[in-house]
């Protein structure tokens, strides 16, 4: 039997919406505190001044001078001019810098650059074999899926990433999937339609 | 220019007035790409990260320039010392804003007001020199409370007043009116301040050789913003080029100026003798780059037995931030005799408004459209069936009774129960419905260049710039309509002052003052080419038709040329003609209506949106995909002004408690319902615009739909759950106690 899609239909109590009634102070808090093991044994202290950092972009290797508190997102586009994922919020809520770090996405405003070394990470460049685009790239053409295009880049990995993990997703988990993700000019009709009409992503 | 952005009036809208255009440039009778559905030819970039927007250029020994902005809303700046930022490392220069020494240039006048900007080797060293500014501030009483300052107990802190009192506008006998009525009511309607929240920040990249200035800059408008710099720093129009290939997002902040931001960008990139990138943060956004201002009415309103609406008496306000008119049409479309109204502008401590989609319009709907439903209740009437009876007359720019009719079939109208759902259990569901106008419209000058090669390409230039509405398309279409070809194989170029003069994007003007250019620099030269073509087949050129990609005689198809074949006997030097808009194959005025089905739980007050369908017709329609997506982005930014997004201040400090993404909400996926758009074609009327229109009405129906649902009438947006629960609590403590 399908899953019953509760969120189309009557009032959901998604998370979403919870955490907009009732705010995420006490998440938030327990997301920023450092875990006790984690500060004894961590990495020992670099900076503030450049160290090198070695990344894995896009399955070429990228080597840069920078600042411990560089971000993923400001190396690549400022340091490396990968310029594809974009800078809305700076904050972790709009989603237009969303990568991929060994397949899972991430807010690349909010990531350290040197906290990624060893991982596979990928950006909307890396999608495209040549001229011709991912499934994901060409539904979002096929389905006018973009307005001005500033959130597109991120909206994509997060789809490409949700793909990977469910091949075949049903309508929630799609919106559950993109709901990281803002889209000012709205365009979130046209996203739904192109993710759905995606076949043939490989399991990552 | 600000006038031409903004629709104050809310009446009967003004008719188009046609005139006839030359017969060969009229919009073709058989469109073969016109109105179809044409992927955005753009798409492609944009997907895979190679489109280039402002944000994303970098120049070679490019500087990154950072703001240093008053905390205060208001102050005078007393000192400020740059001596520690020029030391810190990788900074190439620091300049002020504000001159301290100078009276009329040391007032802050709103939280974000600029004081002083630095540029150096990184962005992280930009701002951490931005940090060791030192600004000493002398605080002044701040205004940001508007129920303050229309009490009279606010600190004066305008020079000519905190509150501009308008005129009255009167119409028809009031007191004659209010005498017909069967019944009044009398209400505060209320809407509150968001901010535009481009997903691109305001910003630019300054780059001088010698006296002349190149600009990127995301802007709704290149040539104004050539104007701009040239008269901000006193240097010819002719040194500045303004480039802007791709943007993310206006929505009315980036059209008439490039702000304080731009000028201290070229400033910085002078004294650096760099170039210099000056991209603003989000917290930068919501303070001092624009809002729509709040607008309020206090609204007695009279309705006949009969269901006539016969009296109208409003006294309203806004604010439109420090020193800006926060005006709106009242009552908006709906024919009422006699009506009286009074505007205050309220002026406050906070950014200055700009024209936000639609400026004006959905604050005027909301206004309007909640007492409608009401006197609806008062005479128990179908509202639907009230608006017909009070809207304007029927005409091609006034469509809304044969829409509203269309639309309760489509939405299943006859399904909506009274206000108030008495079904049992605590999801309660509700049906509202809206009406909107919006002009548009079309004008010059707008230089458009086509060319066509010997091998067969065509290039259309023109000086114009594209805010995601698919301005790029929208040229490929009309010129590939016009020569016979698909739009794939015509190469648009725009987003540069090197491509010629053409209007700004705004007020929902593009498109119509645009495509006439495009249409006639399309059919010059097709002309052209005719004569190119025809000796070779030994007809006239009159006697030739471009049409699926062949030049060939009207009546006798297997008499012409492949386009490649013809477009060989151009020459060396290819066609090249210009095309300028021309009145007739544009128009104004639009017309809409749209339906909102919610379910609303009344225990925890969270509304969710089943449903929504837009009627909505833009005259003819040239690109239908993306003007379908636009109207797709119309209701979502009203759904969001309706449900989410909220500029708070802090009462006592004035300033903003949520300069952010995460606490300034807007609509995600799971937020978003399937939303029906039918767009009405109207050919006859030419092209008019759709940016704006589809934004405005979204807002009144889903409040409606709310009213519906819980049978409470909720007064001001956003509708949050804190403040349906709190208006059931009103409702039912009579009864408790």
């Amino acid at each position: 039997m399908a899953p019953k899609d509760e969120s189309s239909d009557g009032v959901n109590l998604s998370r979403r919406n919870f955490l907009k009634s009732t705010g995420v102070v006490g998440l938030a808090a327990g997301v920023i505190a450092p875990s006790g093991a984690e500060a004894q044994s961590g990495p020992a202290a670099q900076g503030p001044g450049e160290v090198p950092v070695r990344l894995t972009v896009n399955g070429r290797p990228l080597e840069l001078m920078i600042e411990p508190r560089v971000t993923l997102l400001d190396a690549l586009r400022m340091r490396a001019d990968l310029t594809g994922n974009k800078r809305g919020c700076d904050r972790g809520a709009c989603g237009a810098c969303t990568m991929l770090v060994d397949g899972r996405p991430i807010y690349s405003c909010s990531t350290l650059a040197i906290e990624v070394q060893g991982k596979q990470i990928r950006n909307v460049q890396g999608l495209a074999n040549g001229d011709t685009l991912h499934p994901v790239q060409q539904a979002f053409c096929d389905k006018d899926a973009l307005m001005c295009g500033f959130c597109t880049p991120g909206f994509i990995m997060a789809s490409v990433g949700l793909l990977e993990k469910h091949p075949n997703p049903t309508p929630d988990q799609i919106r559950k999937g993109l709901d990281g993700n803002i889209c000012r000019c709205g365009t979130f009709n046209r996203i739904f339609e192109a993710v759905s009409s995606v076949k043939g992503v490989q399991r990552g | 220019m600000a006038s031409e952005l903004l629709e104050q009036e809310g009446g009967p809208p003004r008719q188009a007035a046609p005139q006839a255009a030359d017969p060969k440039f009229a919009w073709p009778a058989e469109r073969t790409v016109l109105g179809t559905s044409v992927k955005r030819l753009d798409a492609p970039e944009k997907v895979t990260g190679r489109a280039r927007y402002t944000f994303d250029i970098t120049r070679p020994g490019m500087l990154y320039g950072r703001i240093i902005r008053s905390p205060h809303p208001h102050a005078r700046v007393v000192a400020v010392d740059l001596t520690a930022a020029r030391r810190s490392p990788g900074v190439k220069v620091a300049l002020l804003w504000k001159d301290p020494a100078n009276a009329q240039n040391n007032r802050v006048m709103f939280q974000g007001d600029e004081i002083a900007a630095v540029a150096a080797d990184t962005e992280e060293r930009a701002i951490d020199a931005a940090r060791l500014v030192k600004v000493e501030y002398e605080v002044l009483p701040q205004l940001t409370v508007v129920e303050q300052a229309l009490s009279g107990k606010a600190p004066a802190v305008f020079t000519n007043g905190n509150v501009r009192q308008g005129q009255t506008q009167e119409s028809g006998d009031l007191a004659a009116g209010f005498k017909a009525a069967a019944h009044t009511i009398e209400e505060t309607y209320e809407t509150h301040v968001i901010t535009h929240t481009c997903l691109e920040s305001h910003g630019t990249v300054c780059e001088w050789e010698g006296d002349k200035l190149t600009v990127w800059i995301s802007t709704q408008g290149i040539n104004t913003a050539r104007e701009n710099f040239a008269t901000g720093l006193s240097i010819p129009q002719a040194d500045v080029r303004v480039i802007c290939d791709y943007m993310g997002g206006g929505f009315g902040s980036k059209a008439l100026s490039v702000g304080a931001e731009g000028l201290l960008c070229a400033r910085l990139a002078k004294e650096a003798n760099a170039p210099v990138k000056l991209m603003l943060d989000r917290k930068e956004e919501h303070l001092a780059t624009g809002n729509r201002p709040s607008a309020a009415a206090r609204i007695k309103a009279g309705v006949s037995a009969e269901g006539i609406i016969t009296a109208f008496d409003a006294e309203s306000w806004g604010t439109g931030g420090a020193g800006a008119p926060a005006g709106f049409p009242l009552p908006y479309i709906y024919r009422i005799a006699n009506r009286r109204r009074s505007h205050k502008d309220v002026f406050t401590n906070t950014g200055q408004q700009r024209p936000m989609r639609a400026p004006g319009h959905p604050q005027g709907s909301f206004l309007t459209e909640i007492f409608i439903d009401e006197l609806a209740d008062k005479v128990n009437m179908d509202p639907l069936e009230f608006r017909i009876k009070n809207l304007p007359p029927e005409a091609p720019n006034a469509m809304w009774r044969a829409y509203l009719k269309e639309g309760a079939a489509e939405f299943g109208w006859s399904k909506r129960h009274a206000t108030g759902d008495k079904t049992s259990g605590p999801i309660k569901t509700g049906m509202g419905v809206a009406v909107c106008t919006w002009g548009g419209g079309g004008r010059g000058p707008a230089q458009t260049h086509c060319e066509i090669s010997s091998d067969g390409s065509v290039v259309v230039r023109i000086g114009t710039q594209d805010l995601g509405t698919g301005t790029r398309t929208l040229v490929a279409v009309i010129t590939a309509d016009t020569l016979g070809l698909q739009a794939s194989q015509v190469k648009p170029e725009i987003g540069d002052t090197r491509y010629g003069v053409s209007p700004l994007s705004g007020g929902s003007t593009t498109a119509a003052s645009i495509s006439p250019a495009i249409r006639v620099a399309a059919v010059k030269a097709l002309d052209a080419l005719k004569e190119k073509v025809a000796p070779q087949l030994g007809v006239p050129p009159e006697s030739l038709v471009a049409v699926g990609g062949r030049i060939q005689v009207k009546d006798n198809p297997t008499r012409g040329l492949a386009w490649a074949e013809a477009c060989k006997h151009i020459g060396p030097q290819p066609i090249a003609v210009d095309g300028d808009w021309v009145p007739g194959l544009s128009s104004v005025t639009t017309s809409g209506v749209q339906f909102a089905e919610v379910a609303v739980d009344i225990e925890t007050g969270i509304t969710k949106l089943k449903r929504i369908l837009a009627i909505q017709d833009c005259g003819l329609v040239v690109s239908r995909l993306t003007a379908e997506s636009q109207t797709l982005g119309g209701v979502i930014g009203s759904l969001n002004f309706a449900m989410f997004e909220d500029r708070i201040l802090d009462r006592n400090t004035g300033q903003m408690v949520n300069p952010n993404m995460e606490w300034y909400l807007l609509a995600g996926m799971s937020d978003i319902p399937p939303i029906d758009v039918r767009l009405k074609d109207q050919p006859e009327r030419g092209v008019i615009g759709i940016g704006e229109p589809p934004t405005v009405p979204t807002a009144a129906a889903i409040a409606l739909a709310v009213r519906n649902a819980i049978g409470v009438t909720i007064r001001r947006l956003p509708l949050t759950p804190a403040r349906i629960l709190n208006a059931l609590q009103q409702q039912n403590t009579p009864r408790q106690a």
